[in-house]
């Protein structure tokens, strides 16, 4: 009996002992394996009174567990011991940089014409392109412009002959939309794109750049529907609560005619730099679709009224992000072009 | 339009509405008011009289003068050369504030006490180029006619005045005359205007010899008028005073009257000294070709088309901008033609800006007169002449072509007023806002007839009347709604659409849009990729950098890859989204180029090169993203463009056997011409994308067996294509086979010259069994059957 407690003690000094995993294996057979010290004392029973046998037997029986318990509990420690030493061993400076994945940008008067595009989608219009190699019938004449207007001279327009010109605004687009519609009402487009002047490049000058237009023609559109178009415009591309003004103004396309103010998204109105300290800024040209244009395009404009808005992209950019010269958008450094990484 | 705020006091009543007011109601009203400017600008000023000046004892340039004021004499210290006892001037006393914010105090200079100053009229703020030489010179000298002791000083000397500088909307040529903008200052205010009581004065006259004729239907009136006397002179005060505040330098009566006339009634007039007209006749012509001598001294070359005023057949002015040398009034002037005409204003647009010369008198033909202009200029040069020159003996008035009275009647409704432009306003209201614009409304029912005078020659239809309505009653308080009408479908087209997917994926995987200029020159023509057609020329091109509509994006992409590399921007991974045209075509594309890497981390040991297979895995996948699977497209040989392409280094790209596109490594000799580095670049047509059917979205059940790969090491000549060789696997293993991964290439040791090593892995899977070993020996073993057969292909041993 006191060689079971022996050996069951000295099982249990030499587990406490242990310190690494392969130890505590050999451990396990020495103790517990065939030949191992527990195992042995099991031979000594034949030696016993059969009286004492089942006694005997149960003792090394309750010191084999009690010896596979201890070895079951190290075991976990020293596994647990050994991971937590990897995972030290594994320990990086998290702040390190990540591996940037770099995504590419839109270019910035891509944001602007999708945020415009989009805001109509949401109201029901459809976005409507056309050539910028246009007819000069579609680019002034249906515009109402006429023929000895200075606009359509050579010093101004990038004429490839007397018909056919570059498009000097994208009028032209809503020209050929009216057409195309044959009469039939409502209309409500957006059109984007390319116009050309023959401007020289400078700062605040662009021989080519991007406008958009808007129109709606149907029975009964007014004014006032123009300028609470214009205020949901103004809201969206300048920040809620912008107010919006009219001034009259002069199109040939559109009578009344006005220019439209946005109140300065900078400083909101109290005059700052960029509003030259009138709180306003220009942003639109707009007004009531002109009778002769409506009529040309073959609707009754004793029957329909429509308005009609314009706006230019770089403008409203260079409003936006604060940008000071117009060439940087054609000039595509790629400094530039990453500013401009998200709708804002 | 310079607009003088004394100038306009002789038709409106302005008492107790400041210039500043004035101003902000125009531009409310559409007039807008760009700036205001005051002629001078001084306070505590007082006419004096010197009545002592002495050198000052300390000095070799000053002098120390008294000055009677009227209630005290003042000691003042003067630098002036030319200051004398006994001279009247203007004084400013301490207290006074000068132009730039000078303020006077008493003050000792060089031990001698100074009280005040004696001042030059640029020290009031006169602009330079209203003075003499003498004025520049020195201090003003007074006219002996204003008292000493006057203290409204600016007043006194005609410098009181404020001038708005009035932008004007081309629809408002009239309001470049001061009448016409009388009339608007009217409206806004609500004040009665008085115009001049001229009309009829050119009815004056007795029968002459003189001719007038018009051989141009682009001079369609033209009136003239023989004045026998006239007495050249200096102008009175107010004329002058009246014509620097337009902007226009005095020189004499005659001349001033003319130019006065013109401001009032926006007409311009040419006098001629009659007795310098060599014949007595004037014909105006537009068939001559020759060189001529103006009266600013300078010699014009003049075209076939160009309007001039001959006498007996001798050029004397370019109609319309500049009178000749020859007939200039000056003072020996006894007598004088008066010239009003009008001039077709596209031609002197075309003259003028040719010949350079931006005249007054052209600014305003080309803009537009209305047509009575000319008449009330007449009438009106003969009331002033008379009143200002002695004019008599006056011939009858000659006119040539016909006045036109073009007097009409247009007519609105409040109701249809009121519907476009959505307000409520009352007949009140409105027939108030016409009748302050002068266009004598007279009211029937709803229905309201306006009588629209001559110089209005923008009013014409119902809807400008409209405008005339809104823009005086106030855009302020206009509502805002939104349009009443039946639900419209918003929503981008199919090119829309592929546009924005192509935008999205080529972001995501790192590439960043660019717009670049349409116009470029011969050089890009020449350099096209797949150029679309015949380039389209501008008729008249500002430089030879912008003469053509391009044909392709290559060289456009390129000029920008090498503006960032010369900025040192080394990774440039970019690409262009637009349409070409050319002659009869047009079409929309997308190129790409990229250098440097796509994606790095030297940190991290991440890099992904800006190189051929990294282009080509952009395109694929974008491709994929519009429905476009990699079966359908194939990479074949470049054939079609060696100029800019490395030549084993390029593709054509096609979708369903057709061309999509061509990409590639750019040519190194193009490289060193641009002074770029290696790059790869192409360039793609979205039309075709556009007329071929994208596939659909599609779900498959995902498999239920194992897959079982097998990698083989092949060796084949060395001009043997992946392609070929997957294409061989795929046919041999049928629906057997679901992937081939070619994941290495090398050529070297081991491998005989001319012969290349490619190592694959094959899976093998079947959609609806667990293949046996038996059964994938069976078909990889036809596998590499049909790879030796079809591409010479064997296994590495």
């Amino acid at each position: 009996m006191e060689k079971i407690q022996q050996v069951q003690q000295q099982a249990l000094d030499q587990i406490e002992a242990c310190t690494d995993l392969q130890q505590l294996q050999q451990i396990r057979i020495t103790t517990l394996g065939k030949k191992g010290s527990i195992s042995s004392l099991m031979t000594m029973m034949k030696d016993l009174p059969a009286t004492e046998k089942p006694a005997f037997g149960q003792q090394v029986n309750d010191c084999k567990k009690t010896v596979s318990a201890a070895l079951e509990k190290k075991q976990t420690l020293l596994e647990k011991e050994a991971l937590d030493r990897q995972l030290q061993q594994e320990k990086i400076d998290i702040t390190l940089p990540g591996t940037a994945l770099r995504s590419g940008t839109l270019h910035p008067l891509t944001l602007v014409r999708q945020e415009i595009e989009d805001l109509f989608i949401g109201m029901g219009y459809t976005v409507a392109e056309g050539p910028e190699v246009e007819l000069d019938f579609y680019n002034f004449e249906r515009a109402n412009i006429p023929a000895d207007h200075p606009a359509r001279d050579m010093q101004d327009t990038f004429y490839i002959n007397p018909q056919v010109l570059l498009r000097t605004h994208t009028t032209a687009i809503q020209m050929r939309e009216l057409e195309k519609a044959q009469g039939r009402l409502p209309i409500k487009v957006i059109c984007p794109g390319k116009v050309y002047r023959r401007d020289d490049d400078d700062a605040t000058h662009s021989h080519q750049f991007m406008q958009a237009e808007g129109l709606v023609v149907d029975e009964n559109i007014t004014l006032t529907d123009l300028k609470g178009t214009l205020q949901f415009m103004a809201d969206r591309m300048f920040g809620k609560g912008r107010q919006i003004r009219f001034r009259p103004s002069y199109f040939q396309f559109t009578e009344p005619s006005v220019e439209v103010d946005v109140s300065c998204h900078l400083c909101g109105g109290k005059g700052c730099p960029v509003c030259k300290g009138t709180g306003w800024i220009e942003v639109l040209g707009a007004g009531m679709v002109h009778p002769h244009v409506l009529d040309m395009a073959g609707f009754d404009s004793s029957a329909c009224s429509g308005f009609a808005f314009g706006v230019g992209l770089e403008r409203v950019a260079m409003l936006k992000y604060g940008i000071d010269d117009i060439r940087n958008f054609y000039i595509n450094d790629t400094r530039f072009l990453k500013m401009f990484d998200r709708f804002d | 339009m310079r607009m003088s705020i004394n100038w306009l006091k002789e038709y409106v009543d302005l008492e107790g509405v400041s210039p500043q007011e004035l101003a902000q109601k125009l531009t409310i009203a559409g007039l807008e008011v760009e700036g205001i400017e005051t002629m001078a600008q001084a306070s505590g000023l007082v006419i004096g009289r010197v009545l002592t000046c002495e050198d000052h004892p300390d000095s070799d340039h000053l002098h120390v003068t008294t000055v009677d004021v009227g209630a005290e004499v003042l000691q003042i210290v003067c630098g002036a050369p030319n200051v004398r006892a006994g001279q009247k001037v203007i004084v400013s006393r301490v207290g006074a504030v000068l132009a730039g914010g000078l303020q006077i105090k008493p003050t000792v200079i060089r031990g001698q006490q100074s009280n005040g100053m004696i001042c030059s009229l640029s020290e009031l703020g006169v602009d330079k180029k209203w003075q003499t030489e003498q004025q520049l010179a020195g201090i003003y000298e007074v006219d002996e006619s204003i008292p000493v002791g006057e203290s409204e000083v600016l007043k006194a000397l005609g410098l009181d005045d404020t001038i708005l500088d009035i932008g004007l909307t081309p629809n408002r040529a009239d309001c470049n005359a001061m009448w016409n903008i009388a009339m608007e200052v009217g409206a806004v205010l609500h004040r009665p205007v008085r115009w001049p009581d001229c009309q009829g004065a050119a009815k004056v006259g007795v029968p002459g010899n003189f001719r007038l004729s018009s051989k141009t239907d682009k001079c369609p009136l033209f009136i003239g008028k023989v004045v026998n006397h006239v007495k050249v002179g200096p102008s009175p005060k107010w004329l002058q005073n009246a014509l620097h505040a337009a902007g226009i330098k005095s020189i004499n009566n005659v001349v001033d009257i003319s130019n006065y006339v013109m401001v009032e009634t926006g007409h311009p007039l040419h006098y001629y000294d009659l007795k310098k007209l060599p014949h007595h006749e004037i014909t105006v012509v537009d068939d001559v070709e020759m060189t001529m001598q103006a009266l600013d001294g300078q010699e014009y070359e003049i075209r076939r088309g160009d309007l001039l005023i001959t006498t007996g057949g001798v050029p004397t002015g370019i109609a319309g901008i500049l009178g000749g040398e020859e007939s200039k009034i000056d003072e020996n002037t006894t007598s004088i033609f008066i010239e009003a005409a009008d001039f077709n204003a596209v031609s002197i647009r075309n003259t003028a800006r040719r010949l350079g010369l931006n005249t007054e008198a052209a600014s305003r033909f080309i803009k537009g007169v209305e047509p009575l202009a000319a008449i009330k200029a007449v009438d009106r040069s003969v009331q002033l002449l008379s009143s200002l020159a002695e004019a008599r003996d006056f011939e009858e008035t000659l006119v040539v072509g016909e006045l036109r009275n073009p007097e009409r009647t247009v007519t609105e409704t409040l109701s249809h007023c009121n519907q476009l432009l959505g307000t409520s306003f009352t007949m009140e209201q409105v027939v108030g806002v016409l009748n302050d614009l002068n266009l004598n409304p007279q009211q029937q029912g709803d229905q309201i007839t306006c009588t629209i005078p001559s110089y209005r020659t923008n009013l014409n239809i119902r809807e400008d009347l409209d405008e005339e309505i809104i823009r005086l009653l106030g855009y302020e308080g206009l509502k805002t709604t939104l349009p009443q009408m039946k639900a419209t479908v918003g929503q981008l087209s199919d090119r829309q659409q592929l546009r924005r997917t192509l935008q999205r994926t080529l972001n995501a995987m790192g590439l960043s849009e660019i717009i670049t200029y349409t116009l470029v020159s011969k050089r890009y023509i020449d350099h096209g990729l797949m150029p679309l057609g015949e380039a389209i020329e501008l008729a008249s091109p500002m430089s030879e950098e912008r003469r053509y509509v391009r044909t392709s994006l290559l060289m456009s992409l390129l000029e920008c890859l090498a503006y960032n590399q010369n900025h040192k921007n080394e990774d440039v991974n970019l690409f262009e989204i637009s349409h070409l045209y050319a002659d009869q075509k047009q079409q929309e594309r997308l190129a790409m180029v990229m250098a440097g890497n796509l994606q790095s981390s030297r940190l991290h040991r991440v890099q992904v090169s800006s190189d051929f297979f990294t282009m080509k895995g952009v395109l694929m996948e974008a491709l994929e993203k519009l429905g476009f699977s990699a079966e359908r497209i194939e990479f074949r040989q470049n054939d079609l463009d060696q100029e800019h392409f490395h030549p084993y280094r390029s593709a054509c790209v096609m979708l369903d056997r057709k061309l999509l596109g061509v990409m590639g490594e750019i040519h190194p000799s193009l490289a060193r011409q641009l002074g770029v580095s290696r790059a790869v670049a192409g360039e793609f047509n979205l039309e075709l994308l556009l007329e071929s059917k994208a596939g659909k979205v599609r779900f498959t059940a995902m498999d239920r067996f194992p897959a079982v790969h097998r990698d083989v090491a092949l060796v084949v000549r060395e001009e043997v294509q992946a392609q070929q060789l997957i294409r061989s696997i795929k046919a041999a293993g049928r629906k057997l086979v679901r992937e081939v991964e070619v994941f290495d290439v090398y050529q070297g040791e081991h491998v005989e010259a001319g012969s290349k090593s490619v190592a694959l892995s094959i899976t093998y899977q079947s959609g609806e069994q667990t293949l046996t070993d038996q059964q994938i020996q069976s078909v990889h073993q036809s596998v590499l059957e049909r790879l030796k057969n079809d591409c010479g292909a064997v296994l590495r041993g």
